[in-house]
């Protein structure tokens, strides 16, 4: 289970070097993802959702709250937890100049796989994701979906059971989009916890069992698909987003 | 299992290597070095050989007498004789490097000071008027009875060399700069891969990946660290090898370095390669620190660019003021290690001074990583937006 409570998270703008503005990128967002669920994380640009995710993925410190993965913390077990996480976002890019291959050792020796059991891991993933063709060729050679599918192998090779995956779709073709959203729903099936975090509405309401809808760093609703829209008396997310900000006007 | 300083280090040495820009800093900028050895060495031996065994025209407004001409054969002159004008012409148009006149019995020696070979003609000469002059005082002298040998040599006067052979001017020069060349070989080395692991992986997306593994920040930055100095202290012992090796050629090819033994010894070897190793890793630790700060690629190359001067000035300083080391020196970064280099390529080794240096090296780095440590918990630096 992620228990995620209170979370806060305070940047202050600066120009020039000297600070000009303060505000809350995540303001009091708490909530509980349990085994098996898909948690939706909504919202537009710069709703807070990116943050929100780094500091679930240990990336960032959270200015105040607190984020327990089974009632372990960062602050006493950071290394266990990440061992046990996936985190897929739009920022992490991987590395070109190496074969598909080497990235997932590295990754297998970063997450401390049994070096006996490393090629039988990266064998059956190649194999999953259909990568054998291109399993030994440089990332830099690869398409955009083939690479997607590498990067989607790093973060299934050490068998984790959290994923945190941040715009993962965003910016690629729907073929690239669909390995991503297929990939989900089997870890779903394999009792894996997975935060999703979209602007494509459709494609939240497709996958989420549960779904935060996140504006200027608040959550503004929160419930499954069904729930949401039923309360806001709309047909899709989309248009239930649009009902709790006032409109496009009012968000203006 | 491995640990996770080694792991980063092999990723980060992975890509350094596989980087045809990291490559080239590594291993083509020490090839300078033999061009720079050999080419201040020629540069040397040309100088002074200069006038040596050159043949000069030299134009007298006069007819020389037969023990003139002797003498001008004996001094390597190719005589022209013509009018004071005439000569004054050829001189100006470089047809004769100088010329002398005469009335009566004095001489003048009319030379183009601006002209090279007019000056270096100018010794020749001399030369030439004060042998001619010694042949008629001699003759005078045993005209009149007298021995022109006691009159002449009425005092004696010797030239004794007491500088130690392997202080030779040009060999300690050239050794010095070569020194200097490798100190700025290793940090041209050190700056390509410092960039490229931090700002250039911060600007490529992959750093944010890195943050996502069970890595303490920790871990990272000494995998970095140790990369980017083990690819300057190959650039660095590269470097020092070629030295080397030119040294050899230099020293059987080239005049100015007679007599002398220009090849370092086994201990300036082995404590110039310490010497080195201390150097990469300090500033393999600036190059992060300053390239860390950064948010592009670009942005950390300008920022590191002042550190290749920074890195080289404090050593030609330290040349040219012929400094002595003291216990301060030993231990300011930069103008310790040409200092102790120098006193140990002129055999005088100390062993206190050289542990200042690696003492205080061990301190800043220290340092240098706790502050880059520091860098990469701060969200400032790690995320540009």
């Amino acid at each position: 289970m992620i228990k995620v409570t209170n979370l806060k998270k305070k940047f202050i703008k600066q120009v020039n070097g000297k600070k000009t503005n303060e505000f809350f990128a995540v303001n009091d967002i708490s909530f509980e993802a349990h085994d098996g669920q898909i948690i939706g994380i909504l919202g537009p640009n710069g709703a807070g959702k990116t943050t929100l995710l780094r500091m679930i993925g240990g990336i960032l410190n959270p200015t105040s709250g607190s984020i327990f993965f089974d009632n372990m913390s960062y602050q006493k077990n950071e290394l266990q937890i990440k061992q046990q996480i996936a985190y897929l976002s739009g920022n992490t890019k991987i590395y070109k100049s190496i074969s598909a291959y080497e990235l997932l050792k590295m990754c297998c020796e970063f997450y401390k796989v049994p070096s006996e059991d490393i090629e039988k891991r990266i064998k059956e993933i190649a194999k999953t994701l259909e990568m054998e063709s291109f399993l030994y060729n440089r990332i830099e050679n690869l398409s955009t979906g083939q690479a997607q599918r590498v990067n989607i192998a790093r973060c299934l090779i050490h068998n984790p059971k959290y994923y945190i995956l941040d715009e993962a779709t965003s910016g690629l073709d729907i073929i690239s989009s669909q390995i991503i959203l297929d990939f989900i729903k089997k870890e779903k099936k394999k009792k894996k916890i997975i935060l999703y975090s979209t602007h494509y509405m459709e494609e939240a309401e497709n996958i989420c069992d549960l779904v935060f809808m996140v504006n200027k760093g608040k959550v503004i609703k929160s419930g499954t698909p069904e729930q949401i829209k039923k309360e806001t008396k709309t047909t899709n997310l989309r248009d239930s987003f649009f009902f709790l900000i006032g409109g496009v006007d009012n968000e203006k | 299992m491995k640990n996770n300083t080694f792991l980063v280090l092999k990723k980060e040495l992975r890509e350094v290597f596989r980087d045809k820009k990291s490559l080239a800093m590594m291993l083509i900028v020490p090839f300078m070095i033999p061009l720079l050895v050999i080419g201040m060495s020629a540069l040397f031996d040309s100088n002074v050989s200069k006038g040596v065994d050159q043949v000069f025209t030299i134009g007298f407004d006069y007819q020389l007498s037969d023990i003139e001409k002797e003498i001008a054969k004996n001094n390597n002159i190719k005589v022209k004789i013509e009018e004071d004008s005439k000569l004054k012409k050829l001189c100006q148009e470089e047809k004769i490097s100088l010329y002398i006149t005469k009335n009566k019995d004095s001489y003048t020696i009319n030379y183009d000071q601006n002209k090279e070979k007019s000056n270096l003609a100018l010794t020749v000469a001399e030369e030439f008027l004060n042998q001619y002059k010694v042949y008629l005082q001699n003759n005078y002298l045993e005209n009149v009875h007298i021995d022109s040998n006691k009159v002449l040599n009425i005092l004696a006067i010797d030239y004794k060399k007491i500088g130690k052979e392997e202080d030779n001017f040009y060999a300690s020069y050239v050794t010095s700069y070569a020194f200097l060349f490798v100190i700025m070989a290793i940090t041209i080395s050190a700056t390509y891969p410092a960039t490229d692991t931090t700002a250039g992986e911060k600007e490529r997306g992959t750093l944010e990946t890195l943050l996502t593994f069970p890595i303490k920040s920790k871990d990272i930055i000494i995998g970095k660290f140790l990369s980017v100095s083990l690819s300057s202290v190959i650039t660095g012992v590269l470097s020092f090898i070629l030295a080397i090796i030119s040294l050899i050629y230099a020293g059987g090819a080239f005049d100015i370095y007679k007599d002398i033994n220009i090849i370092p010894n086994i201990p300036t070897i082995v404590i110039t390669i310490f010497i080195i190793i201390c150097y990469s890793l300090l500033i393999s630790g600036l190059c992060i620190a300053i390239a860390s700060k950064s948010k592009t690629f670009k942005e950390a190359q300008s920022a590191l660019t002042p550190i290749t001067f920074i890195s080289f000035f404090p050593g030609i300083i330290a040349f040219l003021t012929n400094i002595k080391t003291s216990t301060i020196l030993a231990i300011i970064p930069f103008i310790n290690y040409t200092q102790i280099f120098t006193d140990v390529s002129a055999n005088r080794i100390n062993y206190f001074y050289i542990s200042l240096m690696v003492l205080s090296t061990f301190v800043y780095i220290g340092l240098v990583i706790g502050y880059i440590i520091k860098q990469y918990k701060s969200e400032k630096v790690l995320f540009n937006n």
